[in-house]
């Protein structure tokens, strides 16, 4: 326990990088995709000599600079911030890992920024030739970003047997291309840029439905240009998620296999019921969008077009969710728990005491129950609060302290049989520790009232 | 094929006379102005009642009512692949689709569209959403757990109040002075047989009466002149609208039902005391927290009769909207059932906050 823990009252730290996390991906992968529809937009509307076109894209890509170089760079730093904060464990890790990767991520933000800032902003003052190149040259930029943050992103699920055969001993970075490049690189690349084209042509419906019926033309020719940009993802979506599902390892694929025939509350069957979500509400963002804007386009307004994006918010919403679930009981696959601790040290901490070199123990007493509450800021409030989001006092409820104490052994024996052990990584430390753990949770839970 | 096609639509038509139907549906029109989102409401209620359908026939196949009831939604919440998804679909579905009517009606009633000459749409409508939750009544108890089995309890007790009939029709429907296995078997024969019987020939008059009479419009788009006034085809535009809001929601729906699966509770033990709290689904609360006010501040009979002849006084009055507000467009008795609507719907909203927070 190297740091400090960052406590999140009722909804926990977890859910403030989930929150940042989907408001930014929402915006990130929309610039992407959104680069590219407006260049691709602009060069129709030059080739064609369409003005009417033309003036809604300058209004898109203003919509465009505002959400992305605004929210979408906000949003951004945000998630440094919250995932800096509530699990430093992981976000060390992947610093010490692919620094390089990151310098060269921001470079290429610094450079995606400027030309975004200079296509709006020369609209009508450059030659349209070398204001279509800025175009282009901001949708290559913003896809590369794309193409260097999904490294990161996908290694945490697969890191591949390279990295791991390395990790831990301080040669983790002689890894760095095969980390990057991991097996489930390939195909998390190509779902995330069929995602970006959907999101463009999400966000640029919402535009279209803004044009009035007295440039039907206009717009039922808009509507009909952007859909095209939600095809390529329905078409290859179940292609590239069965490659995708190939690279996961066999571990976590029985994870979407556990709410198939059972049901219960919280995570132990999320998998599976976020994969339905996500199947039905990607035929219902194609299909609403079939039925409300290209069927109907002088009848497509802004409500309707507000359904759509919140439809491609469940849509993106589930899919990283899912990608997300699908790591438990690891943040780093294989290699660290979703608490912050590195398989290889189970054994040592065991031994030697996972709170001997902290110093983040409340008060600096000494007594058990606060030693208690250390390990459990620790190792638990990564994904639980006391009595919000996956509450520890609602979860213990109707427990005494032997029956805490059979269910700490579960937790830290880790057998294979447990309920627990695809989705909670082992409970760690001396046997004193997790006395103190019992004695502090026992305190959570409400005792029977006095005769 | 095009060809094969064409001569298989040839080869219906001429014996189900298609043409004409596709003609018909053409020719209808749906009015088209800033109140038309309420026209869905209708759709999204028969989608839902669709839904209901598929998955009631689904859960039948592995549901036994008798002693074994609890059991048997025990395994087809744990056991059997997806029994979670068709059991949680079911009962969302069945919350949504009461709320969806009631939102329904309170639409029609402000646009009012109840007026002649669609005063028998109104009562049919009005029948279905008393059948619905007559539906949602039954339903409720054949998980048979202990909320479902105190809360039936409670709710066969009230009609004890009403004199000399309500004992007896009590009796019949629990099947004897208390809820068992054999008011389940009771409520499962009204479930699954009784109440479709009734349910599906209202459903296909009312729907008939919508095809034959059209959408009514708003009295504010009346007041324009022929000219102004908007419409489109029911077919194809007005279709793939509706057809595009089904689909939003079963996407709503779905995601309830996944997100939130419906709990199985714990087997009911008659010879448990009821839980704390024990109440009605929500789309009782207006008459439960009624009863429990008026039998608060007037105790014994005299508070209970209060409670229910304000409640059936209200309701008859809800439906004889038709007569004391035939066809006026703006007068007084227009305004009047506009206020009286506006009373109504403040007191289904409070009395369900109030009866909620009393718990």
């Amino acid at each position: 326990m190297n740091y400090p823990l960052w406590d999140v009252p009722f909804i926990g730290g977890g859910w403030v990088i989930g929150m940042t996390a989907i408001f930014h991906v929402l915006i990130s992968q929309f610039a992407v995709g959104g680069g590219f529809y407006i260049a691709m937009a602009e060069q129709k509307a030059l080739r064609e000599g369409r003005k009417d076109w033309m003036d809604i894209v300058k209004k898109q890509s203003r919509f465009f600079l505002v959400l992305t170089a605004v929210f979408g760079t906000v949003s951004g730093v945000g998630i440094w911030f919250a995932i800096g904060l509530a699990n430093p464990e992981a976000t060390s890790t992947l610093i010490h890992n692919f620094v390089f990767g990151w310098a060269i991520e921001w470079v290429i933000f610094l450079v995606e920024l400027a030309t975004v800032l200079v296509y709006y902003y020369t609209w009508g003052r450059i030659a349209d030739k070398l204001h279509l190149t800025v175009g282009w040259l901001y949708a290559i930029v913003s896809f590369f970003t794309l193409f260097i943050i999904n490294g990161i992103l996908s290694f945490k699920l697969t890191p591949g047997a390279a990295w791991l055969s390395v990790a831990g001993t301080g040669h983790e970075a002689s890894m760095f291309w095969p980390a990057f490049f991991n097996p489930g690189y390939w195909p998390s690349l190509f779902i995330r840029m069929g995602i970006c084209c959907t999101l463009a042509g999400a966000w640029s419906l919402v535009t279209c439905s803004r044009i009035g019926n007295d440039q039907l033309k206009l717009k039922t020719d808009m509507i009909g240009w952007t859909m095209k940009w939600l095809l390529p993802l329905f078409c290859t979506l179940p292609f590239l998620a069965l490659w995708y599902w190939h690279q996961v390892p066999e571990a976590h694929r029985i994870l979407a296999s556990l709410g198939v025939n059972t049901v219960a509350p919280g995570i132990f069957t999320m998998v599976t019921r976020m994969i339905i979500v996500l199947l039905v509400s990607s035929v219902t963002l194609i299909s609403v969008v079939y039925f409300f804007a290209l069927r109907s386009p002088a009848d497509f307004k802004l409500p309707q077009a507000v359904v759509i994006m919140f439809l491609a918010l469940v849509v993106v919403g589930s899919m990283e969710y899912t990608r997300e679930m699908l790591r438990k009981p690891f943040i780093v696959a294989e290699h660290m728990y979703s608490n912050g601790v590195r398989v290889k040290d189970i054994e040592k901490i065991n031994k030697d005491g996972y709170l001997t070199h902290t110093l983040w123990i409340r008060d600096g007493s000494k007594t058990s129950v606060a030693r208690g509450e250390a390990m459990y800021r620790g190792q638990c409030m990564a994904c639980h609060t006391v009595d919000g989001y996956r509450p520890t006092r609602t979860l213990l409820a109707g427990r005494d302290r032997a029956a805490i104490t059979n269910f700490l052994k579960v937790l830290r024996d880790h057998k294979p049989d447990s309920p627990y052990f695809r989705f909670m990584p082992p409970l760690v430390g001396t046997d004193e520790e997790v006395q103190a753990l019992g004695d502090y949770l026992d305190t959570l839970t409400p005792k029977p009232a006095q005769p | 094929m095009k060809n094969m096609m064409e001569d298989l639509w040839k080869w219906c038509d001429e014996r189900l006379d298609l043409s004409a139907m596709v003609a018909f549906a053409k020719h209808k029109t749906v009015p088209e102005h800033k109140h038309s989102f309420w026209y869905f409401w209708g759709g999204i209620s028969l989608f839902l009642f669709m839904v209901q359908m598929i998955t009631g026939i689904l859960l039948l196949i592995y549901y036994r009512p008798g002693p074994d009831a609890f059991d048997s939604v025990r395994q087809i919440t744990y056991d059997v692949n997806f029994g979670w998804l068709i059991r949680s679909v079911h009962a969302w579905a069945a919350n949504l689709m009461i709320a969806a009517i009631v939102v329904h009606m309170f639409s029609v009633f402000f646009m009012k569209a109840y007026r002649s000459p669609r005063e028998f749409g109104w009562w049919s409508g009005a029948l279905l959403l008393m059948i619905a939750s007559v539906f949602g009544f039954s339903g409720y108890l054949l998980p048979m757990n202990e909320l479902s089995y105190f809360a039936t309890k409670v709710g066969l007790d009230i009609p004890t109040g009403m004199p000399i009939i309500g004992p007896i029709l009590s009796d019949i429907v629990r099947a004897g002075p208390e809820v068992t296995e054999f008011t389940l078997e009771r409520f499962f024969a009204l479930h699954v047989v009784v109440l479709p019987l009734i349910f599906l020939p209202i459903l296909m008059i009312h729907l008939w009466l919508v095809a034959k009479h059209g959408n009514a419009v708003p009295p504010s788009e009346e007041l324009k002149p022929a000219a102004e006034r908007k419409s489109i085809p029911f077919f194809p535009n007005f279709m793939m609208k509706d057809l595009g809001v089904w689909l939003i929601t079963l996407n709503i729906l779905i995601l309830f039902a996944a997100v939130f699966p419906w709990d199985l509770g714990v087997q009911a033990d008659a010879l448990k005391a009821a839980p704390k709290g024990i109440h009605p689904e929500w789309y009782f609360m207006v008459p439960f927290q009624l009863l429990k006010a008026f039998g608060n501040w007037f105790p014994g009979s005299l508070g209970e009769g209060m409670g229910i002849g304000i409640f059936t006084g209200g309701i008859i009055l809800w439906l004889l909207v038709p007569l004391y507000d035939p066809n006026s467009r703006s007068g007084l008795r227009a305004r009047n059932a506009t206020y009286f609507g506006l009373l109504a719907l403040a007191a289904v909203v409070g009395l369900t906050i109030w009866g909620y927070l009393a718990l």
